[in-house]
């Protein structure tokens, strides 16, 4: 399973990368949607991206409405990954065709529980 | 294993831990067993330094004479880390194999009456609310009762407010959306919601106050805190408050095998739906069919008809230590 | 009509604890505390614009800084360089600002973060209207958010 992580921000890029590796995925990363979506023009196939909000170039809502008007990309799973956390923003990320959406700061259980829902990550029978 | 130091991080005392555990019995009946210093280091902790103590040591010797830090230790312990649908499974079964016998079976009153034992903050009883407000027949209602050891984790549920942390847990997208707005830093449910629960303090060791009979029990999570004989005597207490065709789910790993054979099991999916064992297999096939419509699926136990008194469950056997 | 212009002090409380109890705050929790700030150290600051205008920064020892960094990236702090600080302390203040933002009503914009070493002073047209004064291992973290000044309605 492939994850593209898609944050301006190095530091947010590591901590998300931690996380999904941890669940068995190998990852690309971008630092803003251009970049991002660049690489699948290129032919990258993730099973699911990690979109931050606001970053230079293209931000991430953009890139979700470029994503979802394309038919090669239907299959792609998108997660919003942000700190626009006010209702209207995640209406209109919804509206847009973003799956999921995590709200900044985060525990790595929310990741794993989103990806969960999802369907991305089998659920462990807690102990 | 961290290891005593001087710098205050070190791991909580024999003393302190016996003080704390036996605290905690004596308010809750829950046991914190040896091999969980760690856990009580860790949610001491910060309580600790908020209350300028050094370390979890010098704070449990003022909880002796500090009752408002008594209650809030006692809060930190006995919280569950807790997110919305959680395991999933238990919400599908609500939703797939609990829900559709019993709209058939509850048609002449349409309306269930559900318990969220040991509630916590609340998340279970309102995840249960949104999934009732989707799958609910118009003209149906629902009340989940909501019951606590912790008064003031009653006081969370009645205000429906939880953080952005606690909403990134298990919380799908839409769902938020759809039923919470923000007030402040948090999201809090909507009336809608909240007007569909409701609460009262309950100490699941001690007798049960006046409770209606209830068509589902969510027991989950919480039996692994008591000792055999309390769990024992708590199931037997919910079973007289739960409908001979009611449901009872408790947490992934917990049965009631070892401890009761009041009740039999139903697989649905991943979990076990316990359901209170049918009095003899000739009253089950005598069962008349109720009032309001055809006869169940198969596989459904005997359907209560009005007025009919559940039997006394037979006597309990001694099962395994 | 009355508008509320400004965060209260306990919601931005709130947005911090948050911040660090999810990355930062395994081993030691940040506390409403207030410790002397030297001079020196780091500044993040973000700002707000549209519908709500307003500058909110995060003021850290080097210490502090250097452990917020070494705890996100999670690698040992002499591994850190100045680019690495830069960019933690920047995603930091986006997560505080962000938040802080999302408190306020009307739609508006969080620019990208700037950070620096030593002080990033707001505009001295601005206001401070929200000041938080907090300990982590031992160090001050300092958050304030600046308004614009109110016009008076003439």
């Amino acid at each position: 399973m492939h994850a593209l992580i898609i944050d301006d921000s190095k530091t947010m890029r590591s901590i998300l990368r931690r996380i999904v590796t941890e669940l068995g995925f190998d990852t690309t990363e971008a630092g803003n949607g251009q970049e991002a979506l660049d690489a699948l023009e290129a032919g990258l196939v993730p099973d699911i991206c990690l979109i931050d909000w606001n970053m230079p170039l293209m931000d991430g809502y953009t890139f979700v409405t470029r994503v979802r008007a394309d038919d090669r990309w239907r299959n792609v799973t998108l997660m919003m990954v942000t700190t626009e956390s006010e209702h209207g923003q995640i209406v209109r990320a919804l509206a847009a065709g973003a799956h999921e959406y995590v709200i900044k700061p985060f525990t790595p259980d929310a990741i794993i529980e989103k990806m969960e829902l999802l369907g991305l990550v089998a659920q462990e029978v807690p102990a | 294993m961290p290891t005593a130091g001087d710098d205050g991080t070190g791991v909580i005392s024999p003393t302190s831990f016996a003080y704390v555990a036996d605290l905690l019995r004596r308010e809750t009946a829950m046991l914190c067993e040896p091999g969980k210093e760690y856990l009580v280091e860790a949610r001491l902790l910060p309580l600790a330094r908020a209350a300028g103590q050094p370390d979890v040591d010098s704070y449990v010797a003022l909880l002796g004479r500090d009752p408002s830090e008594r209650a809030k230790a006692i809060d930190a312990l006995t919280i569950n880390e807790t997110s919305w649908f959680r395991d999933l499974a238990p919400y599908q079964a609500f939703t797939e194999a609990m829900l559709p016998p019993l709209l058939e079976a509850r048609a002449h009153v349409k309306h269930l009456e559900i318990w969220s034992a040991a509630c916590s903050s609340g998340q279970e009883a309102y995840s249960l609310t949104m999934l009732l407000k989707e799958n609910l027949p118009p003209g149906w209602t629902a009340r989940i009762h909501a019951t606590d050891v912790s008064t003031s984790m009653l006081e969370r549920v009645r205000a429906g407010r939880y953080s952005q942390v606690e909403m990134n847990r298990g919380m799908p997208a839409q769902r938020l959306v759809t039923w919470f707005t923000r007030a402040g830093n948090e999201w809090e449910v909507s009336p809608e919601l909240r007007s569909m629960v409701t609460t009262q303090h309950l100490n699941l060791a001690a007798p049960f106050p006046p409770m209606p009979v209830f068509d589902i029990v969510f027991l989950r999570n919480v039996l692994i805190y008591f000792d055999m004989d309390t769990k024992r005597d708590i199931l037997r207490r919910v079973s007289s408050r739960i409908s001979p065709d009611g449901y009872l789910l408790l947490g992934s790993s917990e049965t009631t095998l070892d401890l009761d054979d009041a009740w039999t099991r139903e697989a649905a999916g991943r979990v076990w739906m316990h359901r209170p064992r049918a009095v003899s297999p000739a009253a089950k096939a005598a069962s008349p069919a109720s009032p309001a419509g055809p006869a169940g699926p198969a596989g459904t136990t005997v359907r209560a008809t009005a007025g009919v008194a559940q039997s006394t469950a037979p006597a309990l056997s001694q099962t395994g230590a | 009509m009355t508008v509320t212009l400004e965060p209260s002090l306990g919601d931005v409380h709130a947005v911090v604890e948050e911040v660090w109890s999810s990355f930062l705050g395994a081993e030691e929790p940040i506390l409403p505390l207030a410790t002397p700030m030297p001079p020196g150290g780091w500044s993040a600051a973000i700002t707000v614009s549209g519908g709500w205008d307003a500058q909110i920064t995060v003021n850290l020892t080097d210490g502090a800084a250097q452990a917020v960094t070494s705890t996100m990236l999670m690698c040992p702090v002499e591994d850190c360089s100045d680019e690495d600080l830069r960019d933690a302390l920047g995603e930091l203040v986006n997560m505080v600002g962000g938040n802080v933002k999302s408190l306020m009503a009307g739609s508006a914009v969080l620019s990208l973060p700037l950070v620096g070493h030593g002080d990033i002073s707001p505009g001295s047209h601005l206001v401070e209207v929200c000041r938080l004064e907090l300990t982590w291992r031992g160090e001050p973290v300092v958050v304030t958010v600046h308004l614009p000044p109110t016009d008076d309605p003439s």
